[in-house]
C-alpha cells in the first residue's frame, strides 16, 4: 500500500495526518510542539506509523506545513498553512457542501480564508496582534476560572444571565478583568459565555474583512469548544460546519496535497 | 462533539450586544466605587430591565419619540402621552447606523438611525418629532422616515437673540401642539398643561436638590450616577422617576450630614461639558471617576441642560403657558448649534465657580461638528479665566480606552499638582 503524510507543525501542537491513495484519512496524531519541534515531530510520526502498522517505506510522499514546516527537512515538499487549510477543508467537508469561507483559530493565531468555487484561496486575513482571542487565550481563561478547557462549553450553555464582556482580549489584561469579575461574585457561566462572545465578535470582524460566504467551515483546536462554536454562529447569524477532528484539517490538507503531488509526478 | 444549535435572529443578536454593553457599565457603576448609594438601586434595576431584558415600560400608552431636547415634554405629558427621547448611546446601534450614514457622522445620530433601521425597540415610539437643530439630526429625520416611520419636523431657529426667531419658535411649538393634539385626539387645555408644567417643574426642582449636594466639600454622589439618574428621565415613567429621586434626595441629605464622600481627599473636582454622555456610553465620565477625580457639575444636554431652566409662566392661561414653555427651550438653551453662544461659556464658568471646580473636561464626539468647532472659543475663554481644560474627541468604539485613560489621568494629575501648589 501507498500512504501519504501531512505534518502540521504549529505553535502549540504538532498534527499529523495519514491518508491512503483515495485521500481517505487512515490515522492521525496530535502532540505538543514543546521546545524541540523537529525532534518531537520525528518521534510523533514514527509512533503514528507504528500504531497504524505502516512501514516507513510505504510512505511515498510527505508534505510539511505550519510555521515550523521548514524545520522538517525530510518532507518532499512544504506549503503554507493557508493553502493546506483550504485543501483540507474542501476535502473534509466534501459530503457536506462546497466550502467558501474558513475560520481557523489556532494556538496563537487566528485566520479567515475565503475560497472560490474551485477551492482556491482568493483572500485571507490574520489577526494582527499577539495571541488575543486564540487557543492560548482560552487556556489562560480556563486556568483563571480553575476549570478545564474542555469544560468551557458546558459552562457556556449553562449561562442564564447577560454574557459579561471582557473588554480586553489580551491574555494578560483579560486575566485581571476576570479576576475582578470573580471578585465581585459574578457567575463563572456568564464570564465564560462573555469570553466566548468576545472572541466570536473579534473573529467575525476578521471574517468580514474577507467576506462571509456560505458554507463556513471552522477548524483549529478551539472548534472543539461547542460553546465557542455557538457564539460564532450567533455573531455570524448562520450555521457553521465543524469537522469531526477540527485540529487536523491543515495536516489533512497537506496529506491530500501529498497524494495529488505524487499522482501527478508518477503520471508525468 | 458538535451539536446543532439554534441560532439567534438579528434582533436577538442586537439585543444581546446591547445587554452586554449595558451590563458592563452597570457593573462598573455598582462595583468600581466606594460608598454605594442604596437608592441608586432603582436606577440600576431600571436600566437592566430596559436594556438587558428589553422589557417595555409603557404598554398601552401613546409613545412620542423626540429627536432632541427641544421638544417640550410638558405638552406631551399634558396630552396624556409619554415622551421617549431617542438620543442613543449604544455602540451596537452606532455600528448598524454606520452602514447608512457617512463615515464621519456623529455616533449619537448613527446610533439613533441604527435603532430605527433595525426596528428593534422595547418601547417603540408611535410617532416622532424632530426639531431642526443640528444638520445631522435634521437629515436623520428624513432617513428614519424612509424606513416607514412617521417623523414630523419642528422648525427650530439657529439664532436665539432676535425677536423673529423667538416668534418663529413659538409658532413651531404651537403647531407641534396642534399636530400632537390631533394625533392623540385630545385637547390641550389650561388645566392639563398647567399640571404637566408643574409636574415637570417638580422633577426639575428635585434635580436641583441633587445638584446642591455636589457643591459640598464631601461629594455624596458620583457624576456617573447623576448621569444615570438624568438619563432615566429620557424614557422612565415620570411618576416613578419622581418618587425614586425623592428617595435619593433624602438619602443624600443623610449622607451629606454624615459627611460621606464618594471621592478621595485630593480628588480634583471636574465640570463636564460637550457632547452628551448617554447610557451606556459613559466612557469618558467613567475614566474620569476611575482616575480619582469627581464630576461635580456638567453642561450637557443629557443632564444639566435638560433640567436647569424652569418654565416661567406669567399668566396661567393656555397661550401664555405655551409661549413660556417655548421660551424655556430656546432662550435657555446653550447648544452649540447657535450662531453665537456666549451663554454656554458663561454657564460653564458659572458652574466652575459655584461648584468649586478645579478643571473642565470637554468631550466632543468625533463627527459632532458643532461641538468640535466650538471648542476653540471655549478653550480661549477658559484660558482667560485661568481654568484648566482638557479637550477630548472620541466616539462610541471601545477601542481607544487605553489612550484616553492616559490623557485623562495626566490631566487629573496636573490638577492635583496645581491644588498642592496653591496650598
Amino acid at each position: 500500500m501507498r500512504y501519504f503524510v501531512g505534518i502540521d507543525i504549529g505553535s502549540t501542537a504538532i498534527k499529523i495526518s495519514v491518508t491512503d491513495e483515495n485521500k481517505n484519512l487512515v490515522g492521525h496524531k496530535i502532540s505538543a510542539s514543546g521546545s524541540m519541534f523537529y525532534k518531537y515531530a520525528q518521534e510523533a510520526l514514527a509512533e503514528l506509523l507504528k500504531e497504524l502498522g505502516i512501514d516507513e517505506r510505504e510512505v511515498v510522499y510527505t508534505v510539511a506545513t505550519g510555521y515550523g514546516r521548514k524545520l522538517f527537512k525530510e518532507a518532499d515538499e512544504n506549503i503554507s498553512e493557508i493553502t493546506a487549510n483550504a485543501i483540507g477543508a474542501q476535502q473534509a467537508a466534501k459530503s457536506y457542501g462546497n466550502i467558501k469561507t474558513i475560520i481557523n483559530i489556532g494556538g496563537q493565531d487566528s485566520k479567515a480564508i475565503s475560497l472560490d468555487a474551485e477551492g482556491n484561496v482568493v483572500n485571507f486575513a490574520m489577526n494582527d496582534r499577539c495571541a488575543a482571542g486564540t487557543g492560548k487565550f482560552l487556556d489562560v481563561v480556563a486556568m483563571n476560572l480553575e476549570i478545564g478547557v474542555d469544560e468551557l462549553s458546558a459552562y457556556h450553555f449553562k449561562s442564564v444571565g447577560t454574557p459579561l464582556s471582557i473588554s480586553s482580549t489580551c491574555a494578560v489584561f483579560a486575566e485581571s478583568e476576570i479576576i475582578g469579575l470573580l471578585g465581585n461574585n459574578h457567575s463563572v457561566e456568564d464570564i465564560v459565555s462573555g469570553v466566548h462572545y468576545s472572541i466570536a465578535k473579534r473573529i467575525v470582524k476578521l471574517v468580514k474583512r474577507v467576506g462571509v460566504k456560505e458554507n463556513v467551515y471552522f477548524d483549529g483546536g478551539p472548534a472543539l469548544n461547542d460553546g465557542l462554536v455557538n457564539a460564532i454562529e450567533n455573531e455570524l447569524g448562520h450555521k457553521i460546519f465543524v469537522p469531526e477532528y477540527p485540529q487536523i484539517t491543515t495536516s489533512y490538507g497537506a496529506a491530500v496535497l501529498a497524494c495529488d503531488a505524487f499522482l501527478s509526478e508518477s503520471a508525468s | 462533539m458538535h451539536t446543532e444549535h439554534t441560532i439567534e435572529t438579528s434582533a436577538e443578536r442586537q439585543n444581546r450586544h446591547k445587554a452586554m454593553e449595558a451590563i458592563a457599565v452597570l457593573n462598573s457603576l455598582k462595583e468600581d466605587f466606594k460608598s454605594p448609594i442604596r437608592s441608586m438601586g432603582y436606577f440600576y434595576d431600571l436600566f437592566e430591565k430596559v436594556y438587558c431584558h428589553h422589557q417595555p415600560l409603557h404598554e398601552g400608552k401613546a409613545k412620542i419619540g423626540t429627536m432632541c431636547i427641544q421638544i417640550p415634554s410638558e405638552i406631551i405629558y399634558a396630552l396624556d402621552a409619554v415622551p421617549i427621547r431617542l438620543c442613543n448611546g449604544f455602540y451596537t446601534d452606532d455600528e448598524i447606523g454606520g452602514d447608512l450614514l457617512p463615515q464621519k457622522s456623529c455616533p449619537l445620530v448613527k446610533a439613533t438611525v441604527g435603532w430605527f433601521a433595525s426596528d428593534n425597540f422595547s418601547d417603540k415610539p408611535d410617532i416622532t418629532f424632530s426639531p431642526t437643530t443640528c444638520d445631522q439630526k435634521t437629515k436623520a429625520g428624513a432617513i428614519i422616515e424612509s424606513f416607514g416611520h412617521t417623523v414630523i419636523d419642528v422648525g427650530f431657529p439657529r439664532t436665539k437673540e432676535s425677536e423673529e426667531s423667538c416668534h418663529y419658535w413659538r409658532e413651531s411649538v404651537k403647531s407641534f401642539a396642534v399636530k400632537l393634539s390631533k394625533f392623540q385626539g385630545k385637547k390641550l387645555t389650561r388645566s392639563n398643561l398647567e399640571s404637566a408644567i408643574k409636574k415637570v417643574g417638580y422633577a426639575q426642582s428635585l434635580y436641583h436638590k441633587l445638584t446642591e449636594f455636589r457643591k459640598n466639600k464631601a461629594v455624596p454622589i458620583l457624576g456617573v450616577d447623576m448621569f444615570l439618574v438624568t438619563n432615566a428621565f429620557f424614557f422612565d415613567k415620570i411618576d416613578e422617576w419622581i418618587s425614586a429621586v425623592e428617595k435619593l434626595v433624602s438619602e443624600l441629605e443623610q449622607r451629606a450630614n454624615d459627611g460621606v464622600n464618594v471621592a478621595g481627599k485630593a480628588s480634583p473636582r471636574i465640570v463636564y461639558t460637550g457632547s452628551p454622555p448617554i447610557f451606556p456610553n459613559y466612557k469618558i465620565p467613567l475614566i474620569i471617576e476611575q482616575s480619582d477625580a469627581i464630576i461635580v457639575a456638567d453642561e450637557t444636554c443629557s443632564s444639566n441642560r435638560m433640567f436647569n431652566d424652569m418654565v416661567a409662566v406669567d399668566e396661567w392661561n393656555l397661550y401664555d403657558m405655551i409661549d413660556s414653555v417655548s421660551d424655556k427651550y430656546l432662550k435657555a438653551c446653550t447648544c452649540p448649534i447657535f450662531t453665537q453662544n456666549d451663554d454656554r461659556i458663561r454657564r460653564i464658568i458659572q458652574l466652575v465657580r459655584s461648584y468649586n471646580g478645579d478643571g473642565v473636561i470637554y468631550q466632543a464626539f468625533a463627527g459632532c461638528q458643532v461641538y468640535e468647532m466650538e471648542q476653540r472659543s471655549v478653550l480661549a475663554a477658559m484660558e482667560r479665566e485661568g481654568i484648566p481644560i482638557l479637550y477630548i474627541e472620541s466616539d462610541y468604539s471601545p477601542s481607544q480606552h487605553g489612550q484616553l485613560t492616559t490623557r485623562v489621568e495626566a490631566f487629573i494629575e496636573s490638577l492635583k499638582n496645581r491644588k498642592r501648589m496653591k496650598k
